[in-house]
């Protein structure tokens, strides 16, 4: 009895331990597609917003009517 | 004495030049790019076609930083299903805004439907550069994006791939002679369950570029490009799919002239198709394009503007 109390504990151990790695492994997917979903969301609107703000402060430095102005 | 050393030079240099012309194995020169191995032919046989009207103003605020703004008004083709092509009309308002830097590129393209296409090109160090492509829209599961390690070495590259949807890839090329490159690919793709495996070589002298490439996806491309002057360039693709028993060859031809720039190609699938570009004056350019695609009988033309500064 006691024997098969210990077998079946050191069982559900170690489906226990399986299923944890199943579920952190789960885990990890669930965070990886948050992150390229907001990384996405970055990038679509922040892109060229980041470009220009780059350009606009490497020398020599155009001033802002410039972005604006045809000519 | 003067006539005797008059007479020793000229018997002292051909030995000398014959030692020059033995190549030096390991003083190799860099080889092109893996994915720009076709560059030549792509270059004169795929010019960007377009149907409708063009317009593209460049307007450059810094020598590093530029705007564009260009504006389209034609026919769009929709994938269909049938042999007929079906073309809508569309009109589209594209914003791009690029920044140019010895040590970082950055290109970003954003279209009135919210489609961005977005580039970039950083290089830590003299040999290792990382460069990022990516098409992102409003519909779900539509976007695309890229990541490329590039190494280059004294004589060869390799680059590794990373893509979505579980992409990846890497290639290798390798400068085998002063003339030849050798080089392979492999890509994993992991949500369409396909791999696979290529080889490419490149055979270029001054005057003509020659390259072949096999995959085993089953295609097969064979380029090569002629110049005959400096203004006149010939060039020929054969490509042929061994599995879809597919098969394309084209002919073209490449003038590029002090005020224009004129491309023609005609197909084995019955297309002719040629593409002008004029400078009119400076900054001002202007594009012609015609494709006759006759066996399914889709004619196309369009003419632009470019106002570049």
């Amino acid at each position: 009895m006691a024997s098969r109390a210990g077998s079946s504990s050191r069982g559900r151990t170690g489906k226990g331990a399986l299923a944890e790695e199943a579920s952190t492994m789960k885990k990890v997917k669930e965070w990886s597609n948050w992150t390229l979903k907001k990384a996405k969301v970055v990038v679509h609107y922040g892109f060229i917003p980041m470009v220009i703000i780059i350009g606009m402060n490497s020398d020599p430095k155009p001033q802002l009517y410039q972005l604006l102005t045809p000519v | 004495m003067a006539a005797t050393t008059v007479k020793a030079e000229p018997l002292g240099q051909p030995p000398e030049e014959k030692v020059a012309e033995r190549v030096d194995y390991l003083n190799l020169p860099c080889p092109i790019p893996y994915e720009e191995i076709h560059r030549e032919a792509l270059m004169s046989l795929k010019p960007d076609v377009f149907e409708g009207f063009r317009f593209e103003f460049n307007k450059g605020l810094n020598p590093q930083f530029g705007l564009s703004h260009s504006v389209y008004m034609g026919l769009a083709e929709i994938p269909s299903q049938s042999s007929e092509t079906i073309k809508i009309p569309t009109a589209q308002y594209e914003f791009g805004a690029n920044f140019m830097d010895p040590k970082l590129l950055l290109l970003g393209r954003v279209l009135t439907d919210g489609r961005l296409n977005a580039r970039a090109k950083w290089d830590f160090t003299d040999n290792f550069s990382l460069k990022a492509n990516a098409l992102l829209t409003n519909e779900p599961h539509m976007s695309h994006g890229m990541f490329n390690f590039d190494y280059k070495g004294t004589d060869y590259r390799a680059q590794f791939q990373l893509g979505n949807g579980a992409l990846f890839g890497a290639n290798y090329i390798q400068s085998v002679s002063p003339h030849l490159s050798l080089g392979g690919e492999v890509f994993w793709a992991g949500q369409h369950r396909k791999s696979g495996i290529g080889y490419a070589a490149r055979y270029n002298t001054n005057k003509m570029v020659a390259t072949g490439q096999v995959a085993s996806t089953g295609m097969v491309a064979l380029s090569y490009v002629q110049k005959v002057s400096e203004k006149v360039s010939l060039a020929s693709d054969f490509m042929y799919n061994y599995m879809s028993r597919d098969v394309t060859a084209s002919v073209g031809y490449d003038y590029i002239l002090r005020q224009a720039r004129l491309r023609g190609k005609i197909d084995s699938n019955g297309c002719v198709s040629a593409f002008l570009e004029e400078r009119l004056n400076m900054g001002l350019n202007f594009n012609l394009s015609a494709e006759l695609d006759h066996s399914k009988k889709d004619y196309k033309f369009g003419f632009g503007l470019t106002v570049g500064q």
